[in-house]
C-alpha cells in the first residue's frame, strides 16, 4: 500500500459504521477520544440490513443495558420506531423485553445525525485495507485505506459485520459482496486471515422483501403495537407517534411441497454453503427438512418503512434459487399475486474466535486492536450494540491508563455475552437468550439502569442529564418504599388492612391505579417503571432473594483468580485436552475456567487445589 | 455455578498448603484392610515406583517393567536377606487407578510383613500416603468421578460380599444410570419452560399447568423411589442390629451361636465394643448383622443383675430389630408377655420359640416362629424373617438402591425443589421463577451426575422446536 500525503492522527480509528461501529465511535467520541469511523458507504450509517426491527426477548434488555450505560441505540429505536410492543407480558416482569417495528431509512437518517453532532467524531468513506501492526512487539498503530490514507491511532476498532470476504448465495448463483449489492471487505480480511489468529466461516441469511401494494392482506391476522409504548431509552418520558400494524401467517402445504421438491437446489443442502448458520434462525428449508412434521410454519409481514410499499416476510429467510422463492410466496394465502421486490439470500463472511479477546474485547495477542459485533460471533443489532460500547469504554480505559472496565456476568446480559464468547467461542452465530442467564430475575428491564448506569457515569459515558435522572428515579423508588412499608390499604382493597408493600406481595396486589397517590406522595409524577419495579421486587422477593445468595457466590468464584502467567503443562492430573481448553481461553478467574466447555468438575476441583496451595508447580507429572 | 466448583479435599489443599506435601511425591501404603489375611498388598504410586520397587525387591531377572503383568520376586532386606516371596505387578500410567505409575506388591498377609515392606519403601524414598490419597489422586487426574470416588471408599471398606458387589455397581455408575432417565425428563420440562419464555412469539405450545404438574409427577415418585432405597442401602452399607432377648435359659446363647455358625467363617473382624454383653456379625441375605446376646430377664432380682437387665433394655431400645425368645416347653410368664410388648414399643421385633424339639407347654396368641437351637430346626425360616424385616416392604432392590449418605441429601434436595415447584404452579407463579426451582433440583442430581450447561438446554430446545423467524 503506497501511503500518499501526512497521515491523519486520531486516538481511536473505528472500522465499520453499523451498529457495533455507531455505539463504538459514539461512545469513544463522547469519553473524549479524538475518533474517525471509516464506513465504505456513508448513506448507509446504522443500516439495518436485516429485519426491520430492534429487540424482543433478551435483545430488548441489552438496548436497556446500552442505553443505561450512555449508549445512543435505544433513544434513536424510540425516535424512528413505528410499531412498540413489549413482549412476553403474560410471563413475570424478569421477561419482558421490548421489540419495535422501525422505519428502517429514517433509523439510518437519525443515526447520522446523533453521530454527526458529535465533536469529537469524523465520519470518512473509505475502504479500510489494512490494519497496521508494528512488527515485533505487535501492536496497532492505525489503518491503511484502499485510497492511500493512513490514519493512525493506538487502539483501532473492527466492526466489519458480514463484510470480511462476505460470499453471497442465491441458488446455483453466488457473488462476493458485503451485504447485497454492497463490496465486500476483502483486502482487510484476507489481512485479517494472515494475523495469525484463528477464525471460521459463518453464515446468515434474510428473507425476500415484497411490494405492499400487491399482498391481500385481509388473508393476515393484524398485530396492533401496544397501546401505551414501552421506550426503550431511560431519557425517553412516552411515545405518542401513531402505529403502523404487523400481520401474521402462515406457510401452507404447497408451501412445503415446493420447498422440499427444490432441496437439491439449495446451496445449503448442495454443499455449496460450508459456513455455520445458527439453529435458531432456520431458513424456511431448513425448518421443513429438520421438522418434517410440522406442517406449516408461521410467517410475519412486516413494513420497512413509512413513505415505502417494501414488506419484510419475517420467518422465510432462504437462499433458494429465485424462482423456488417466487412458487413458495405465491403459496402462500394472500401471497398469491405478491410481487418480490428483493429475493433473500444467505451470506458467508469470516469471523474471528472470540477466545482469543480479554473482557475488554481486545484481541490479546495484539494489543490496541478491538474487534465487536458480528466479527466475533454474535448475530444481531442489539448484541452488535453492546459490543461496541463495551470496545469503546475499554479503549477509553486503555488511553487513560486506567483498569479495564469489566461488566460482568451478574452485572447484565452484555457481561453474559462477552463472557460466553470469550470462555466458549461462537460455534454458532451467538444470539442473546434470557436462558443464557443464570440470574434471570436480577436482569430486568425496569433495572438495567441501577445496574450501569453508575458504571457509565464512572467512566464519563452517562451525561448530568441522565444521572440526574437516574438519581431521581432511585430517589422516588426509596421514598415510594418507605411510604409503603407503613400505609396501610384501605378496608375495601384487604379487610385485614396490611401495608401498601404487605399487599402488593400478594397475587390480587398491584401497582396500577397507585399512580395518583404516588404523584400525590411525590409531589411530582413517578418517573416510567419506578412502580412496577417496586412491585416486581416486593411480588418475588423471596425468589430474587435466593438469586442474590447464588449472585454472591458465584462471585466468590470470579474473586478466585487465576495469574495470567499460570502454567497449566506444569499440572499434573490434568487431561491433554482439558489442558489445551484452559491453554486456549487462559480464563482470568475460576468462575470463567469452570464455564469453558469440556473442563469438567474434577479439573476445577484440580485447579482449585493448585490455586489454593499458592505455590507453583515445580515438577512435571502426569 | 459456585455448585460446580466442588472442593474434593478443601481440607487436604489447606493442609497442603501448611505442611507443604507435594501431590507429586511417590506413595506408599498397605492397600488391603489392617488386620490378618491370606494376602495383603503394598501399594506404589508415583512416578518414582518402578525405581523403589526395584530397590526394595529382589527380582530372579531384571524386571521388565511391562504393564499389567504379574512377576515373582523377593522382599528383601538392606543386609539382602529374604524376607518374603512377594507377587509384582506393574500398572503404567494413565492406565491404572490413580492415573500414575503403580506398582503393586502382594506378600503375604501377616501385618509385620507388610509394615516392613511400607518402611522398606519409604527408605527408598516414598512417602506414607494420606489416608484416602491414592482415591484423591484418581479422583483429581480425572480418573474416576465423586460417585465413583465415593463407591471406592465403600469397597474398601465393604465388610460383605454382598457390599463389596453393591460397591463395584455404584463404581461402575450405577446410581448415575438409574438417575439418568429422571433427569433427561427434567431437562425436557425445563426445555418446554424456557422455550416458552425465549421464543414467546414462536409458534411454541404453551405449557399449562397441568402438563407441567404431569411432568412433575413421574420425576419426582423416581427420585423419591431412589431417596428411599436409602433406608435399604444404609443397611447393606452400615449393617444391621439385632438384640436377642428372653428369659434365663430359654436358650438365646444357643440360639446365638446356631444363627452365627455357617456365617462365621467369611465375617471380618470389626472392631469396637460388646459391653458385657457378647455380640457377633453374621451376613443374613448379604446384610452384615450385628447379634446382640443378652442377659437374661426376670421378676425380682438382685441388685447386679438389675444392672445386667438395664443394658439387655438399652440393646433393645439401640436395635434395628429385636428377637423375643421364649421356651416353647415352658408356659408363658408374664416376663414374657412384658418383653414383647416393651420390643414392640421399641420398634420391629420377632417373636421366637425355641426348643419346638421338646413337648410343647407355651400357650401364647401371637404368631411365632419356632425353632429349635439344639436340633437346628425352623433356623432356616427364622433366618427368612430376620431377611424379610430387614428390607423394607416393596422395595425393588434388584432395581438398584443407593448406599450413600451425600445422594440420599441431594435427591431429598431435588425432591424438595421440586415440591415447591409444585406450589409454585398452584399459586401461578411465573414460569421463570417456577424455573428457579426446577433448576434447584437440576442442580442437586447434578451433583451426582455431572453438570448441565445452559448450551446443554439450548441444544434440547432447538433440536425439539422450530425455533426461529
Amino acid at each position: 500500500m503506497q501511503a500518499t500525503g501526512r497521515p491523519f492522527r486520531y486516538d481511536v480509528v473505528v472500522v465499520g459504521a453499523g451498529h457495533a461501529g455507531c455505539e463504538a465511535a459514539r461512545a469513544c467520541a463522547r469519553l473524549g477520544l479524538k475518533t474517525a469511523m471509516v464506513t465504505m458507504n456513508l448513506d448507509l450509517i446504522a443500516q439495518m440490513s436485516c429485519n426491520p426491527a430492534i429487540g424482543g426477548i433478551a435483545k430488548g434488555h441489552l438496548v436497556r443495558e446500552v442505553d443505561a450505560l450512555g449508549g445512543v441505540m435505544g433513544e434513536v429505536t424510540d425516535a424512528v420506531g413505528i410499531q412498540f410492543r413489549l413482549l412476553n407480558t403474560s410471563r413475570g416482569p424478569a421477561v419482558w423485553s421490548p421489540r419495535a417495528q422501525c422505519d428502517k431509512k429514517l433509523y439510518r437518517l437519525r443515526m447520522r445525525e446523533v453521530l454527526e453532532k458529535e465533536p469529537n467524531l469524523r465520519i470518512l468513506q473509505a475502504e479500510v485495507a489494512e490494519l497496521l501492526i508494528t512488527g515485533g512487539e505487535r501492536r496497532v498503530r492505525g489503518v491503511a485505506l484502499r485510497d492511500g490514507r493512513v490514519l493512525e491511532s493506538d487502539a483501532v476498532i473492527v466492526t466489519t459485520g458480514t463484510f470480511l470476504n462476505g460470499l453471497a448465495h442465491i441458488g446455483e448463483a453466488t457473488y462476493t459482496c458485503g451485504r447485497s449489492g454492497e463490496p465486500p471487505s476483502n483486502l482487510l480480511g484476507n489481512q485479517l486471515r494472515s494475523l495469525g489468529l484463528e477464525w471460521k466461516r459463518l453464515k446468515t441469511g434474510t428473507p425476500p422483501r415484497l411490494d405492499g401494494r400487491t399482498i391481500d392482506w385481509s388473508r393476515f391476522e393484524p398485530q396492533d403495537g401496544d397501546p401505551d409504548p414501552t421506550p426503550f431509552s431511560f431519557l425517553t418520558a412516552r411515545i405518542d407517534r401513531p402505529q403502523v400494524r404487523c400481520y401474521v401467517g402462515f406457510t401452507t402445504e404447497e408451501t412445503r411441497r415446493i420447498v422440499r421438491e427444490a432441496i437439491p437446489r439449495s446451496p445449503l443442502y448442495s454443499g455449496q454453503i460450508q459456513g455455520i448458520g445458527a439453529r435458531y434462525c432456520p431458513s424456511i428449508e431448513d425448518k421443513f427438512v429438520k421438522f418434517p412434521d410440522k406442517p406449516r410454519h408461521q410467517i410475519f409481514l412486516e413494513p420497512e418503512g413509512l413513505d415505502t410499499y417494501e414488506v419484510y416476510v419475517n420467518g422465510m429467510s432462504t437462499s433458494m434459487p429465485i424462482d423456488v422463492q417466487t412458487a413458495m410466496i405465491a403459496s402462500i394465502p394472500g401471497l398469491e399475486a405478491a410481487e418480490m421486490v428483493r429475493p433473500g439470500y444467505a451470506i458467508e463472511y469470516d469471523a474471528i474466535d472470540p477466545r482469543q479477546l480479554s473482557h475488554s474485547l481486545e484481541v490479546k495477542t495484539i494489543p490496541g486492536l478491538f474487534l465487536a459485533g458480528q466479527i466475533n460471533g454474535t448475530s444481531g443489532y442489539e448484541e452488535a450494540a453492546c459490543q461496541g460500547i463495551v470496545a469503546a469504554m475499554n479503549v477509553a480505559c486503555r488511553a487513560g491508563g486506567m483498569d479495564p472496565v469489566f461488566i460482568g456476568r451478574t452485572d447484565g446480559y452484555t457481561g453474559i455475552l462477552i463472557d460466553d464468547l470469550i470462555t466458549k467461542g461462537a460455534d454458532e452465530p451467538y444470539r442473546m437468550f434470557t436462558s443464557r442467564a443464570e440470574f434471570r430475575l436480577h436482569l430486568r428491564i425496569d433495572n438495567a439502569d441501577e445496574r450501569l448506569t453508575p458504571i457509565g457515569r464512572k467512566i464519563g459515558l452517562v451525561t448530568d442529564q441522565r444521572w440526574q435522572l437516574f438519581l431521581r428515579k432511585r430517589e422516588q423508588k426509596a421514598k415510594l418504599l418507605e411510604l409503603m412499608k407503613r400505609i396501610r390499604v384501605e378496608p375495601d382493597k384487604a379487610v385485614d388492612r396490611p401495608t401498601l408493600l404487605q399487599w402488593l406481595r400478594r397475587p390480587e396486589g398491584s401497582v396500577n391505579g397507585l399512580g395518583a397517590w404516588a404523584e400525590a406522595a411525590l409531589g411530582e409524577a413517578p418517573i416510567r417503571e419506578v412502580l412496577s419495579s417496586i412491585e416486581v421486587e416486593a411480588k418475588y422477593e423471596g425468589y430474587i432473594a435466593q438469586q442474590e445468595r447464588q449472585i454472591e457466590r458465584l462471585r466468590r468464584a470470579e474473586e478466585r483468580r487465576i495469574p495470567e502467567e499460570f502454567c497449566y503443562s506444569r499440572l499434573p492430573g490434568l487431561s491433554r485436552e482439558i489442558r489445551e481448553k484452559l491453554e486456549r481461553v487462559r480464563p482470568s478467574t475460576l468462575g470463567q475456567a469452570a464455564r469453558i466447555p469440556g473442563v469438567t468438575p474434577a479439573a476445577i476441583a484440580v485447579l482449585d487445589v493448585y490455586l489454593s496451595l499458592g505455590a507453583p508447580v515445580t515438577t512435571q507429572q502426569g | 455455578m459456585a455448585a460446580r466448583l466442588r472442593r474434593p479435599a478443601p481440607r487436604r489443599a489447606a493442609a497442603n498448603a501448611d505442611s507443604g506435601v507435594n501431590l507429586s511425591d511417590t506413595i506408599v501404603a498397605v492397600s488391603t484392610p489392617p488386620g490378618r489375611g491370606g494376602i495383603g498388598i503394598v501399594r506404589l504410586s508415583g512416578q518414582d515406583s518402578r525405581r523403589i520397587a526395584s530397590q526394595i525387591l529382589r527380582f530372579p531377572k531384571p524386571p521388565e517393567w511391562k504393564p499389567w503383568t504379574a512377576a515373582l520376586a523377593e522382599l528383601v532386606g538392606p543386609d539382602g536377606h529374604t524376607v518374603d516371596q512377594v507377587v509384582v505387578t506393574y500398572f503404567g500410567r494413565p492406565r491404572s487407578y490413580t492415573a500414575e505409575d503403580v506398582v503393586e506388591i502382594s506378600c503375604h498377609g501377616a501385618p509385620v510383613v507388610l509394615r516392613y515392606a511400607v518402611e522398606r519403601a519409604c527408605d527408598a524414598g516414598a512417602r506414607l500416603a494420606e489416608p484416602g490419597e491414592f482415591t484423591l489422586r484418581a479422583f483429581l487426574n480425572g480418573r474416576i468421578d465423586l460417585p465413583q470416588a465415593e463407591a471406592v471408599r465403600d469397597l474398601i471398606e465393604a465388610t460383605t460380599l454382598y457390599q463389596a458387589r453393591i460397591a463395584a455397581q455404584q463404581a461402575g455408575g450405577a446410581v448415575s444410570r438409574r438417575i439418568a432417565p429422571l433427569k433427561e425428563q427434567l431437562l425436557e420440562l425445563i426445555a418446554l419452560l424456557e422455550a416458552g419464555i425465549d421464543f414467546a412469539e414462536d409458534d411454541i405450545p404453551v405449557a399449562s399447568d397441568e402438563e407441567i404438574l404431569g411432568r412433575i409427577g413421574p420425576i419426582a415418585q423416581g427420585l423419591s423411589a431412589l431417596a428411599e432405597s436409602f433406608a435399604y442401602g444404609k443397611l447393606v452399607h452400615s449393617g444391621f442390629t439385632l438384640a436377642i432377648v428372653g428369659r434365663p435359659n430359654v436358650g438365646k446363647s444357643s440360639l446365638f451361636n446356631r444363627l452365627l455358625e455357617q456365617e462365621r467363617a467369611i465375617v471380618t473382624d470389626i472392631p469396637g465394643t460388646t459391653r458385657d454383653m457378647v455380640s457377633e456379625v453374621a451376613a443374613i441375605d448379604g446384610i452384615p448383622v450385628k447379634f446382640i446376646d443378652t442377659a437374661g430377664i426376670r421378676s425380682g432380682q438382685d441388685r447386679i443383675e438389675a444392672l445386667g437387665i438395664e443394658r439387655s433394655y438399652q440393646a433393645m431400645a439401640d436395635a434395628d430389630l429385636t428377637l423375643v425368645v421364649i421356651d416353647l416347653s415352658a408356659p408363658v410368664e408374664a416376663v414374657d408377655l412384658e418383653l414383647v410388648e416393651r420390643a414392640r414399643r421399641q420398634g420391629r421385633c420377632l417373636l421366637v420359640g425355641n426348643k419346638s424339639d421338646l413337648p410343647w407347654r407355651a400357650e401364647i396368641a401371637e404368631d411365632i416362629t419356632a425353632v429349635s437351637a439344639l436340633t437346628g430346626e425352623g433356623i432356616p425360616a427364622l433366618r427368612r424373617a430376620i431377611a424379610e424385616s430387614i428390607v423394607p416392604a416393596g422395595l425393588n432392590c434388584e432395581a438398584g438402591f443407593i448406599t450413600s449418605l451425600r445422594h440420599e441429601r441431594l435427591l431429598r434436595d431435588a425432591l424438595a425443589a421440586l415440591e415447591k415447584a409444585r406450589a409454585a404452579v398452584a399459586e401461578r407463579i411465573p414460569h421463570e421463577m417456577l424455573l428457579l426451582d426446577l433448576y434447584a433440583a437440576l442442580q442437586a442430581i447434578d451433583a451426582i451426575t455431572g453438570a448441565t450447561t445452559a448450551d446443554d438446554i439450548l441444544n434440547r430446545i432447538f433440536s425439539t422446536f422450530c425455533i426461529g423467524k
